[in-house]
């Protein structure tokens, strides 16, 4: 498991115990990920948590244009898989999880202690940190080299 | 706004490339997903149409390195340009840290770009963010057209260019002006990132 | 007999708190009858879980799925009948409920209901 902030790692690791999911993926609303367990590859991760974050944008967005209440969760269900999305609010603002469950587990096990991780997040998260320095102010050398090598010039 | 996280000492930028249909979007994309190391790459996710038309966004990580001492990683979007799908263009546009616009250089599509532009500016604001304060940069493609079917540089920026952005010429089926597209937002949003500390 | 109907054949039993109709597979609420104070998205979930463990169990011993299951705590007891449509029912008891009765409410509205 690899949690951005170290305050999602009980409660994360509460859920993945109790639900049994496959994988799990916390992300903010434009789906920059916060948490992960069972990717591989970090790239894939990302991939992973574009496609979810598109998933419910839609879905929300067809509920308001249809005059609907909000449309907040999301399930595919495959013969073997099934895909469980949701978003939810945290102190640190509207984030989205990815839950994967094989048939171990069951959909409504899955919903029933993600419901719990929201409210255990909602009382983890602690007061915002102060901003600090981000960047070098010589950080372009780096960025150029970086570009180019990604590049191959 | 960039995500940081200072315990693993992580950013993560959103940049989408937007403009009107068929202008060179997805191409720049899939010059930059063939030339990058696939180490150094994930997966291109495409959703696209059965005629090759982006449907709800491409998507493309990279994976730059590190950049003052934080791993710093990029997720490039684009958007459908097709006029249908202004519902799906907001969407995707929401949390960008950049905007490639990719103009059409060609002189038929003049006012298709013009469209394009006032509807980026229009998304943006239903966002709440003033495109202005946003960093942007823009790609003139296709200029490796015969010069009596495009318009040039000069008169692109004459017509796009009011806030004087960083502009490039660019091929981006041959990969011309692809790579310095990219260079030149990554710059200014990270510049921007820099800029963003206290006492600064 | 509609689901409604079975379910009130258990919910009339003193001392039953609530009982359900739950899906096998999900641990979804099917059709539910619950007294204020009872979870039914919990129980149906946790319910469903328990049985899929206890159908484990009897495979693995070589003996038929077991037409019901009890379980019953200091404050209370937990009834679940499994039915052949990928249903299961549940009902929800507090410590005051005849076990016997209920038993017999539950496995005859399993008989019929399913």
């Amino acid at each position: 498991m690899r949690a951005i902030e170290r305050w999602v790692e009980r409660p994360l690791e509460t859920f993945l115990t109790e639900s049994a999911a496959r994988v799990t993926l916390l992300m903010t609303s434009s789906g920059q990920v916060v948490a992960q367990h069972g990717f591989t590859r970090s790239l894939d991760v990302m991939s992973a948590a574009a496609l979810g974050a598109g998933i419910l944008a839609s879905t929300a967005e067809l509920a308001r244009i249809m005059g609907a209440r909000p449309l907040d969760t999301v399930v595919h269900q495959g013969t073997a898989v099934g895909v469980y999305l949701a978003g939810f609010e945290t102190p640190r603002g509207r984030w989205l999880g990815l839950v994967v469950f094989g048939q171990e587990t069951s959909l409504g096990l899955v919903q029933l202690f993600f419901a719990r991780l929201v409210s255990d997040l909602a009382q983890a998260a602690p007061a915002e940190a102060p901003a600090r320095q981000v960047l070098a102010e010589d950080f372009e050398d780096e960025l150029n080299s970086s570009l180019r090598t990604l590049f191959g010039r | 706004m960039p995500l940081v996280n200072f315990t693993t000492r992580e950013i993560t930028c959103k940049l989408v490339y937007y403009g009107a249909g068929r202008c060179g979007k997805t191409t720049n994309l899939l010059y930059i997903h063939g030339r990058v190391p696939e180490q150094r790459r994930g997966n291109m996710v495409s959703l696209a149409t059965q005629s090759d038309r982006t449907l709800f966004f491409d998507f493309l990580p990279l994976e730059l390195g590190m950049i003052s001492g934080f791993t710093t990683r990029f997720q490039l979007y684009t958007v459908p340009g097709q006029v249908y799908y202004n519902a799906t263009r907001r969407l995707v546009l929401q949390g960008a840290d950049g905007v490639v616009f990719v103009v059409d250089s060609q002189a038929r599509r003049f006012d298709d770009n013009v469209e394009s532009f006032q509807n980026l500016q229009e998304n943006l604001l239903d966002q709440g963010v003033d495109i202005r304060s946003l960093p942007v940069v823009l790609q003139y493609n296709k200029q490796d057209l015969p010069p009596d079917l495009i318009l040039a540089p000069a008169e692109l920026d004459d017509a796009f260019n009011f806030r004087g952005v960083p502009s490039l010429a660019a091929d981006a089926l041959h990969g011309t002006g692809v790579f310095e597209t990219l260079k030149a937002l990554s710059g200014i949003v990270l510049k921007r990132l820099a800029a963003r500390a206290p006492g600064s | 007999m509609s689901l409604a109907e079975t379910l009130s054949e258990i919910t009339r039993i003193p001392g039953v708190h609530g009982a359900l109709v739950v899906s096998r597979d999900d641990g979804l609420v099917v059709a539910d009858a619950l007294m204020e104070g009872v979870e039914g998205d919990a129980v149906a979930a946790l319910a469903a879980s328990l049985a899929a463990r206890m159908r484990g169990v009897t495979t693995a011993l070589g003996q038929p799925e077991p037409v019901l299951l009890m379980l019953a705590g200091t404050d209370g007891t937990l009834l679940l009948a499994p039915g052949p449509s990928g249903l299961l029912l549940v009902a929800v008891a507090g410590s005051d409920v005849n076990v016997s009765e209920l038993r017999l409410g539950v496995l005859a509205a399993a008989g019929t209901a399913f």
